[in-house]
């Protein structure tokens, strides 16, 4: 590998779990998660180059797959032949405790709106409110402002 | 009750992150994979768009020797063609241009937006603007200009016009899927 692919894979091991969260929260099953974590990587690779560290690293690459799960849900076709994940759990099947509890996770979120959904991911993910504003292209103020109507949704969700 | 509700799923993404932890996740394939890819991705639009001005410029010409229209027909339709075509270009390049997938979600539905707005112009006031006078013209030059000795005109324009409406509605297809797939993504950003 060049040095530059050499960066990228180790970028790329950095953010893997943050990667496969957004996939995983904008997917219904394994076989989708796989497709949006290569899709993600594909336009990672292409947009590198353009990084201009105006934000964190942290943040383009939530931007990126945010776009990437949003825009590949409308596209819906499968132009690349996907590289499986190297997992050994599927949260979508297992029956652990553990797989269980992130079921319910993904069921919750899940029940929310595209960009209400990418919000509180941002949210449970310990972001700033700048970060997150900087993801949504809101400011720090406005996603105050939806991340408490989004609370209130997700109580209403729990109770109901 | 209800702040439990949020430890809970602060808990629930904790399990996530400390699941995913013990997961390789990506390898060594997944990434090449990913690499090799970009100089073999050419979206479907530039496809469409090299296709048909190769058509434009170097088919389309090739008719005029068919002596079914006139060289100043063959001219504008030519001109016609290629005038589609950059405008197609022009209106799909701000959505296939890359820094799309890093923008913020606010300026993916801005572009978005544009893109429809731009889309719903283009039908609504230049399709009619220049297939209704290329499509007289057409008439004019098949049944009656160019028509062979003693032939009925319209048994020579009933096939054009045909074949006319099934390229337009063929078009308006793809054009009601290119808006609806716009109008989805600046409903789902924006409804929120």
């Amino acid at each position: 590998m060049k040095i530059q692919e050499e960066q990228f894979a180790r970028l790329v091991r950095e953010h893997k779990n943050t990667i496969y969260t957004v996939c995983y929260m904008f997917s219904q099953d394994e076989e989708e998660v796989n497709d949006l974590f290569q899709e993600t990587l594909i336009n990672m690779w292409k947009g590198i180059d353009g990084f201009r560290e105006e934000s964190k690293i942290s943040t383009w690459i939530y931007r990126v797959a945010l776009n990437t799960c949003l825009l590949q849900e409308r596209k819906k076709k499968k132009e690349v032949k996907t590289v499986p994940l190297s997992m050994d759990i599927n949260f979508f099947e297992d029956n652990d405790a553990n797989s269980s509890q992130v079921r319910q996770l993904h069921e919750r979120i899940g029940k929310l709106g595209l960009v209400d959904r990418a919000i509180v991911m941002m949210w449970l993910e310990d972001m700033s409110y700048d970060e997150i504003g900087a993801v949504m292209g809101i400011s720090a103020q406005n996603v105050g402002v939806k991340l408490f109507r989004i609370k209130e949704q997700l109580k209403k969700i729990h109770n109901s | 009750m209800e702040e439990m509700n949020f430890e809970e799923l602060r808990n629930q993404y904790a399990i996530l992150k400390e699941q995913l932890n013990n997961q390789e996740i990506v390898n060594e394939s997944l990434i090449r994979k990913s690499i090799e890819m970009r100089g073999k991705d050419i979206s479907y639009t530039k496809k469409v768009v090299y296709g048909s001005a190769l058509f434009c410029l170097i088919i389309y010409p090739l008719t005029y020797f068919t002596h079914m229209w006139s060289l100043a027909f063959a001219i504008v339709t030519c001109l016609i063609m290629m005038f589609c075509v950059i405008a197609t270009y022009r209106i799909h390049k701000p959505v296939e241009n890359l820094n799309l997938m890093q923008d913020d979600l606010a300026t993916v539905a801005r572009v978005m937006a544009k893109f429809k707005k731009q889309y719903d112009n283009w039908l609504h006031y230049a399709t009619p603007a220049l297939l209704i006078p290329w499509g007289i013209w057409a008439c004019y030059e098949v049944g009656w200009s160019h028509a062979p000795e003693g032939s009925n005109p319209w048994l020579l324009i009933i096939p054009l016009l045909t074949g006319g409406a099934i390229g337009g509605l063929v078009g308006y297809k793809y054009h009601r899927k290119a808006v609806n797939a716009a109008q989805d993504i600046i409903h789902d950003i924006e409804k929120n």
